[in-house]
């Protein structure tokens, strides 16, 4: 129960720094995809089954935000988490920049799969190459605040496991 | 055994959310408006605009801050020699101006809606867009107040969109340089019409304008309305910034600047009754 409301908190969180205060601070016109960092993170901390329930349950509050087709943020974001879940762990590098690189590269790739599954339903008017500055600047943008948001969900992570007994 | 009822467990997670996706997208298509999902968005905005509206009032300042950084690069080495002396007056004329600012927006407001001859209710932006494909506001006026779905709103400088999604307390206006919007407009000095259309943050694109007529640069666009149309006539959307299309084109494509600085918008005004 208490996963569950850090986790939301941590999501809803996300969601209100950026229609508020990340709303203004644009890098080349290009806000941050908080929510897709957020999962990325989660996602890297916990494995893939986290990932993806993290991923959908802020996918689907941004999208009942939007004006747009309901349930693509959440599907880009489900996949977002469980391919990121388990791609790390497969992963043993040591290297402290793992994190960001893969904040970097799954913002591009889940921006760049919303894009797709979005112009396939009809609701993507801004075209292939705003979508690709899109998801290279705000991969970028995201890359950058990862040093920051990743020790923060770390640290809820690791106060929110549950506490292991041992018996003898 | 374990870590095969593991993987197991968590394919089976993934299925089911993704299931549970394209469940919501179908249902959306098909529900459109009045489904079911609706009144679900609805519950969301609420929840979400009234965190947005406390978390904007207290870090309005922190955002203007870093919005400054952005902003002012280029201004950084000839302030750094004078900073340390004008700190403590800058931040006082920087609240003199914000109150300046506000004080201005709503008295252009106001001039607006007597000359107009609108009623209205006025509203304050408490947030913006999560999403970088889509250019909207969120304002702090809802059904409560009788905002109603595809009313349009204006500011001091002219028209800046019109209500997409209402909520009690808090709404969501589409802007007009969104891409997906829409708007008949009007050249005032020849009365051609033409549609204006959202170009996210460059100049609005005025098209389906006759080819025949001569546009001048700074020219003022206005809606022209019509019989059901979202917007009333006459709201000033922008000036030509310049003529795009090529000779022996069909029709005119004129780029509009728009009126509104859609990057300090703070007051708006919903047009509740013309």
């Amino acid at each position: 129960m208490r996963r569950i409301l850090s986790w939301t908190a941590i999501v809803l969180t996300a969601l209100v720094l950026q229609s508020t205060v990340f709303a203004r601070v644009t890098l080349v016109g290009a806000k941050p995809e908080l929510v897709y960092l957020v999962t990325i993170v989660i996602a890297f901390l916990e494995g893939p089954t986290s990932g993806a329930v993290a991923g959908f349950t802020g996918g689907m509050a941004v999208d009942f935000l939007l004006n747009q087709p309901k349930g693509i943020t959440a599907l880009t974001l489900t996949l977002l988490g469980y391919a990121v879940g388990t791609l790390r762990q497969f992963v043993v590098t040591p290297s402290p920049l793992l994190p960001v690189v893969v904040a970097a590269g799954g913002t591009a790739a889940g921006v760049l799969f919303y894009g797709l599954v979005s112009f396939l339903l009809g609701g993507l008017g801004e075209g292939a190459a705003y979508l690709f500055r899109v998801a290279l600047l705000s991969a970028l943008y995201n890359a950058v605040l990862t040093p920051l948001v990743f020790p923060v969900i770390r640290r809820v992570a690791e106060a929110s496991r549950p506490t292991k007994v041992f018996r003898w | 055994m374990a870590l095969y009822r593991r993987a197991r467990h968590t394919r089976l997670v993934v299925v089911s959310l993704v299931m549970a996706s394209l469940v919501t997208i179908t249902l959306d298509y098909r529900g459109g408006e009045s489904g079911p999902l609706a009144a679900a968005g609805r519950a969301a905005l609420s929840v979400v605009g009234a965190l947005q509206d406390g978390v904007s009032r207290v870090l309005d300042p922190v955002a203007s801050w870093f919005s400054g950084i952005v902003r002012v690069g280029s201004l950084k080495q000839e302030n750094e020699r004078l900073r340390q002396q004008v700190r403590e007056l800058q931040q006082e004329r920087t609240r003199f101006i914000a109150v300046q600012l506000e004080n201005q927006q709503l008295r252009s407001l106001l001039d607006l809606k007597e000359s107009l001859g609108f009623r209205g209710v006025a509203a304050q932006v408490i947030g913006e867009s999560v999403s970088n494909f889509e250019w909207s506001v969120t304002i702090d006026a809802g059904s409560s107040d009788g905002v109603r779905k595809n009313m349009p709103v204006v500011s001091g400088g002219g028209l800046v969109g019109h209500v997409v999604e209402v909520a009690p307390n808090t709404s969501v206006v589409q802007l007009i340089i969104d891409p997906d919007s829409a708007v008949a407009a009007r050249l005032v000095n020849s009365g051609e019409t033409g549609l204006v259309e959202g170009n996210r943050d460059q100049d609005l694109r005025m098209e389906l304008v006759n080819p025949d007529v001569e546009v001048l640069p700074d020219e003022q666009v206005v809606t022209s309305g019509y019989q059901g149309g979202v917007y009333p006539p006459g709201i000033l959307i922008g000036y030509v910034s310049h003529v795009l299309s090529q000779p022996g084109m069909l029709t005119k494509l004129v780029a509009v600047r728009p009126a509104v600085d859609f990057s300090s918008l703070e007051f708006v005004l919903v047009v509740t009754e013309r």
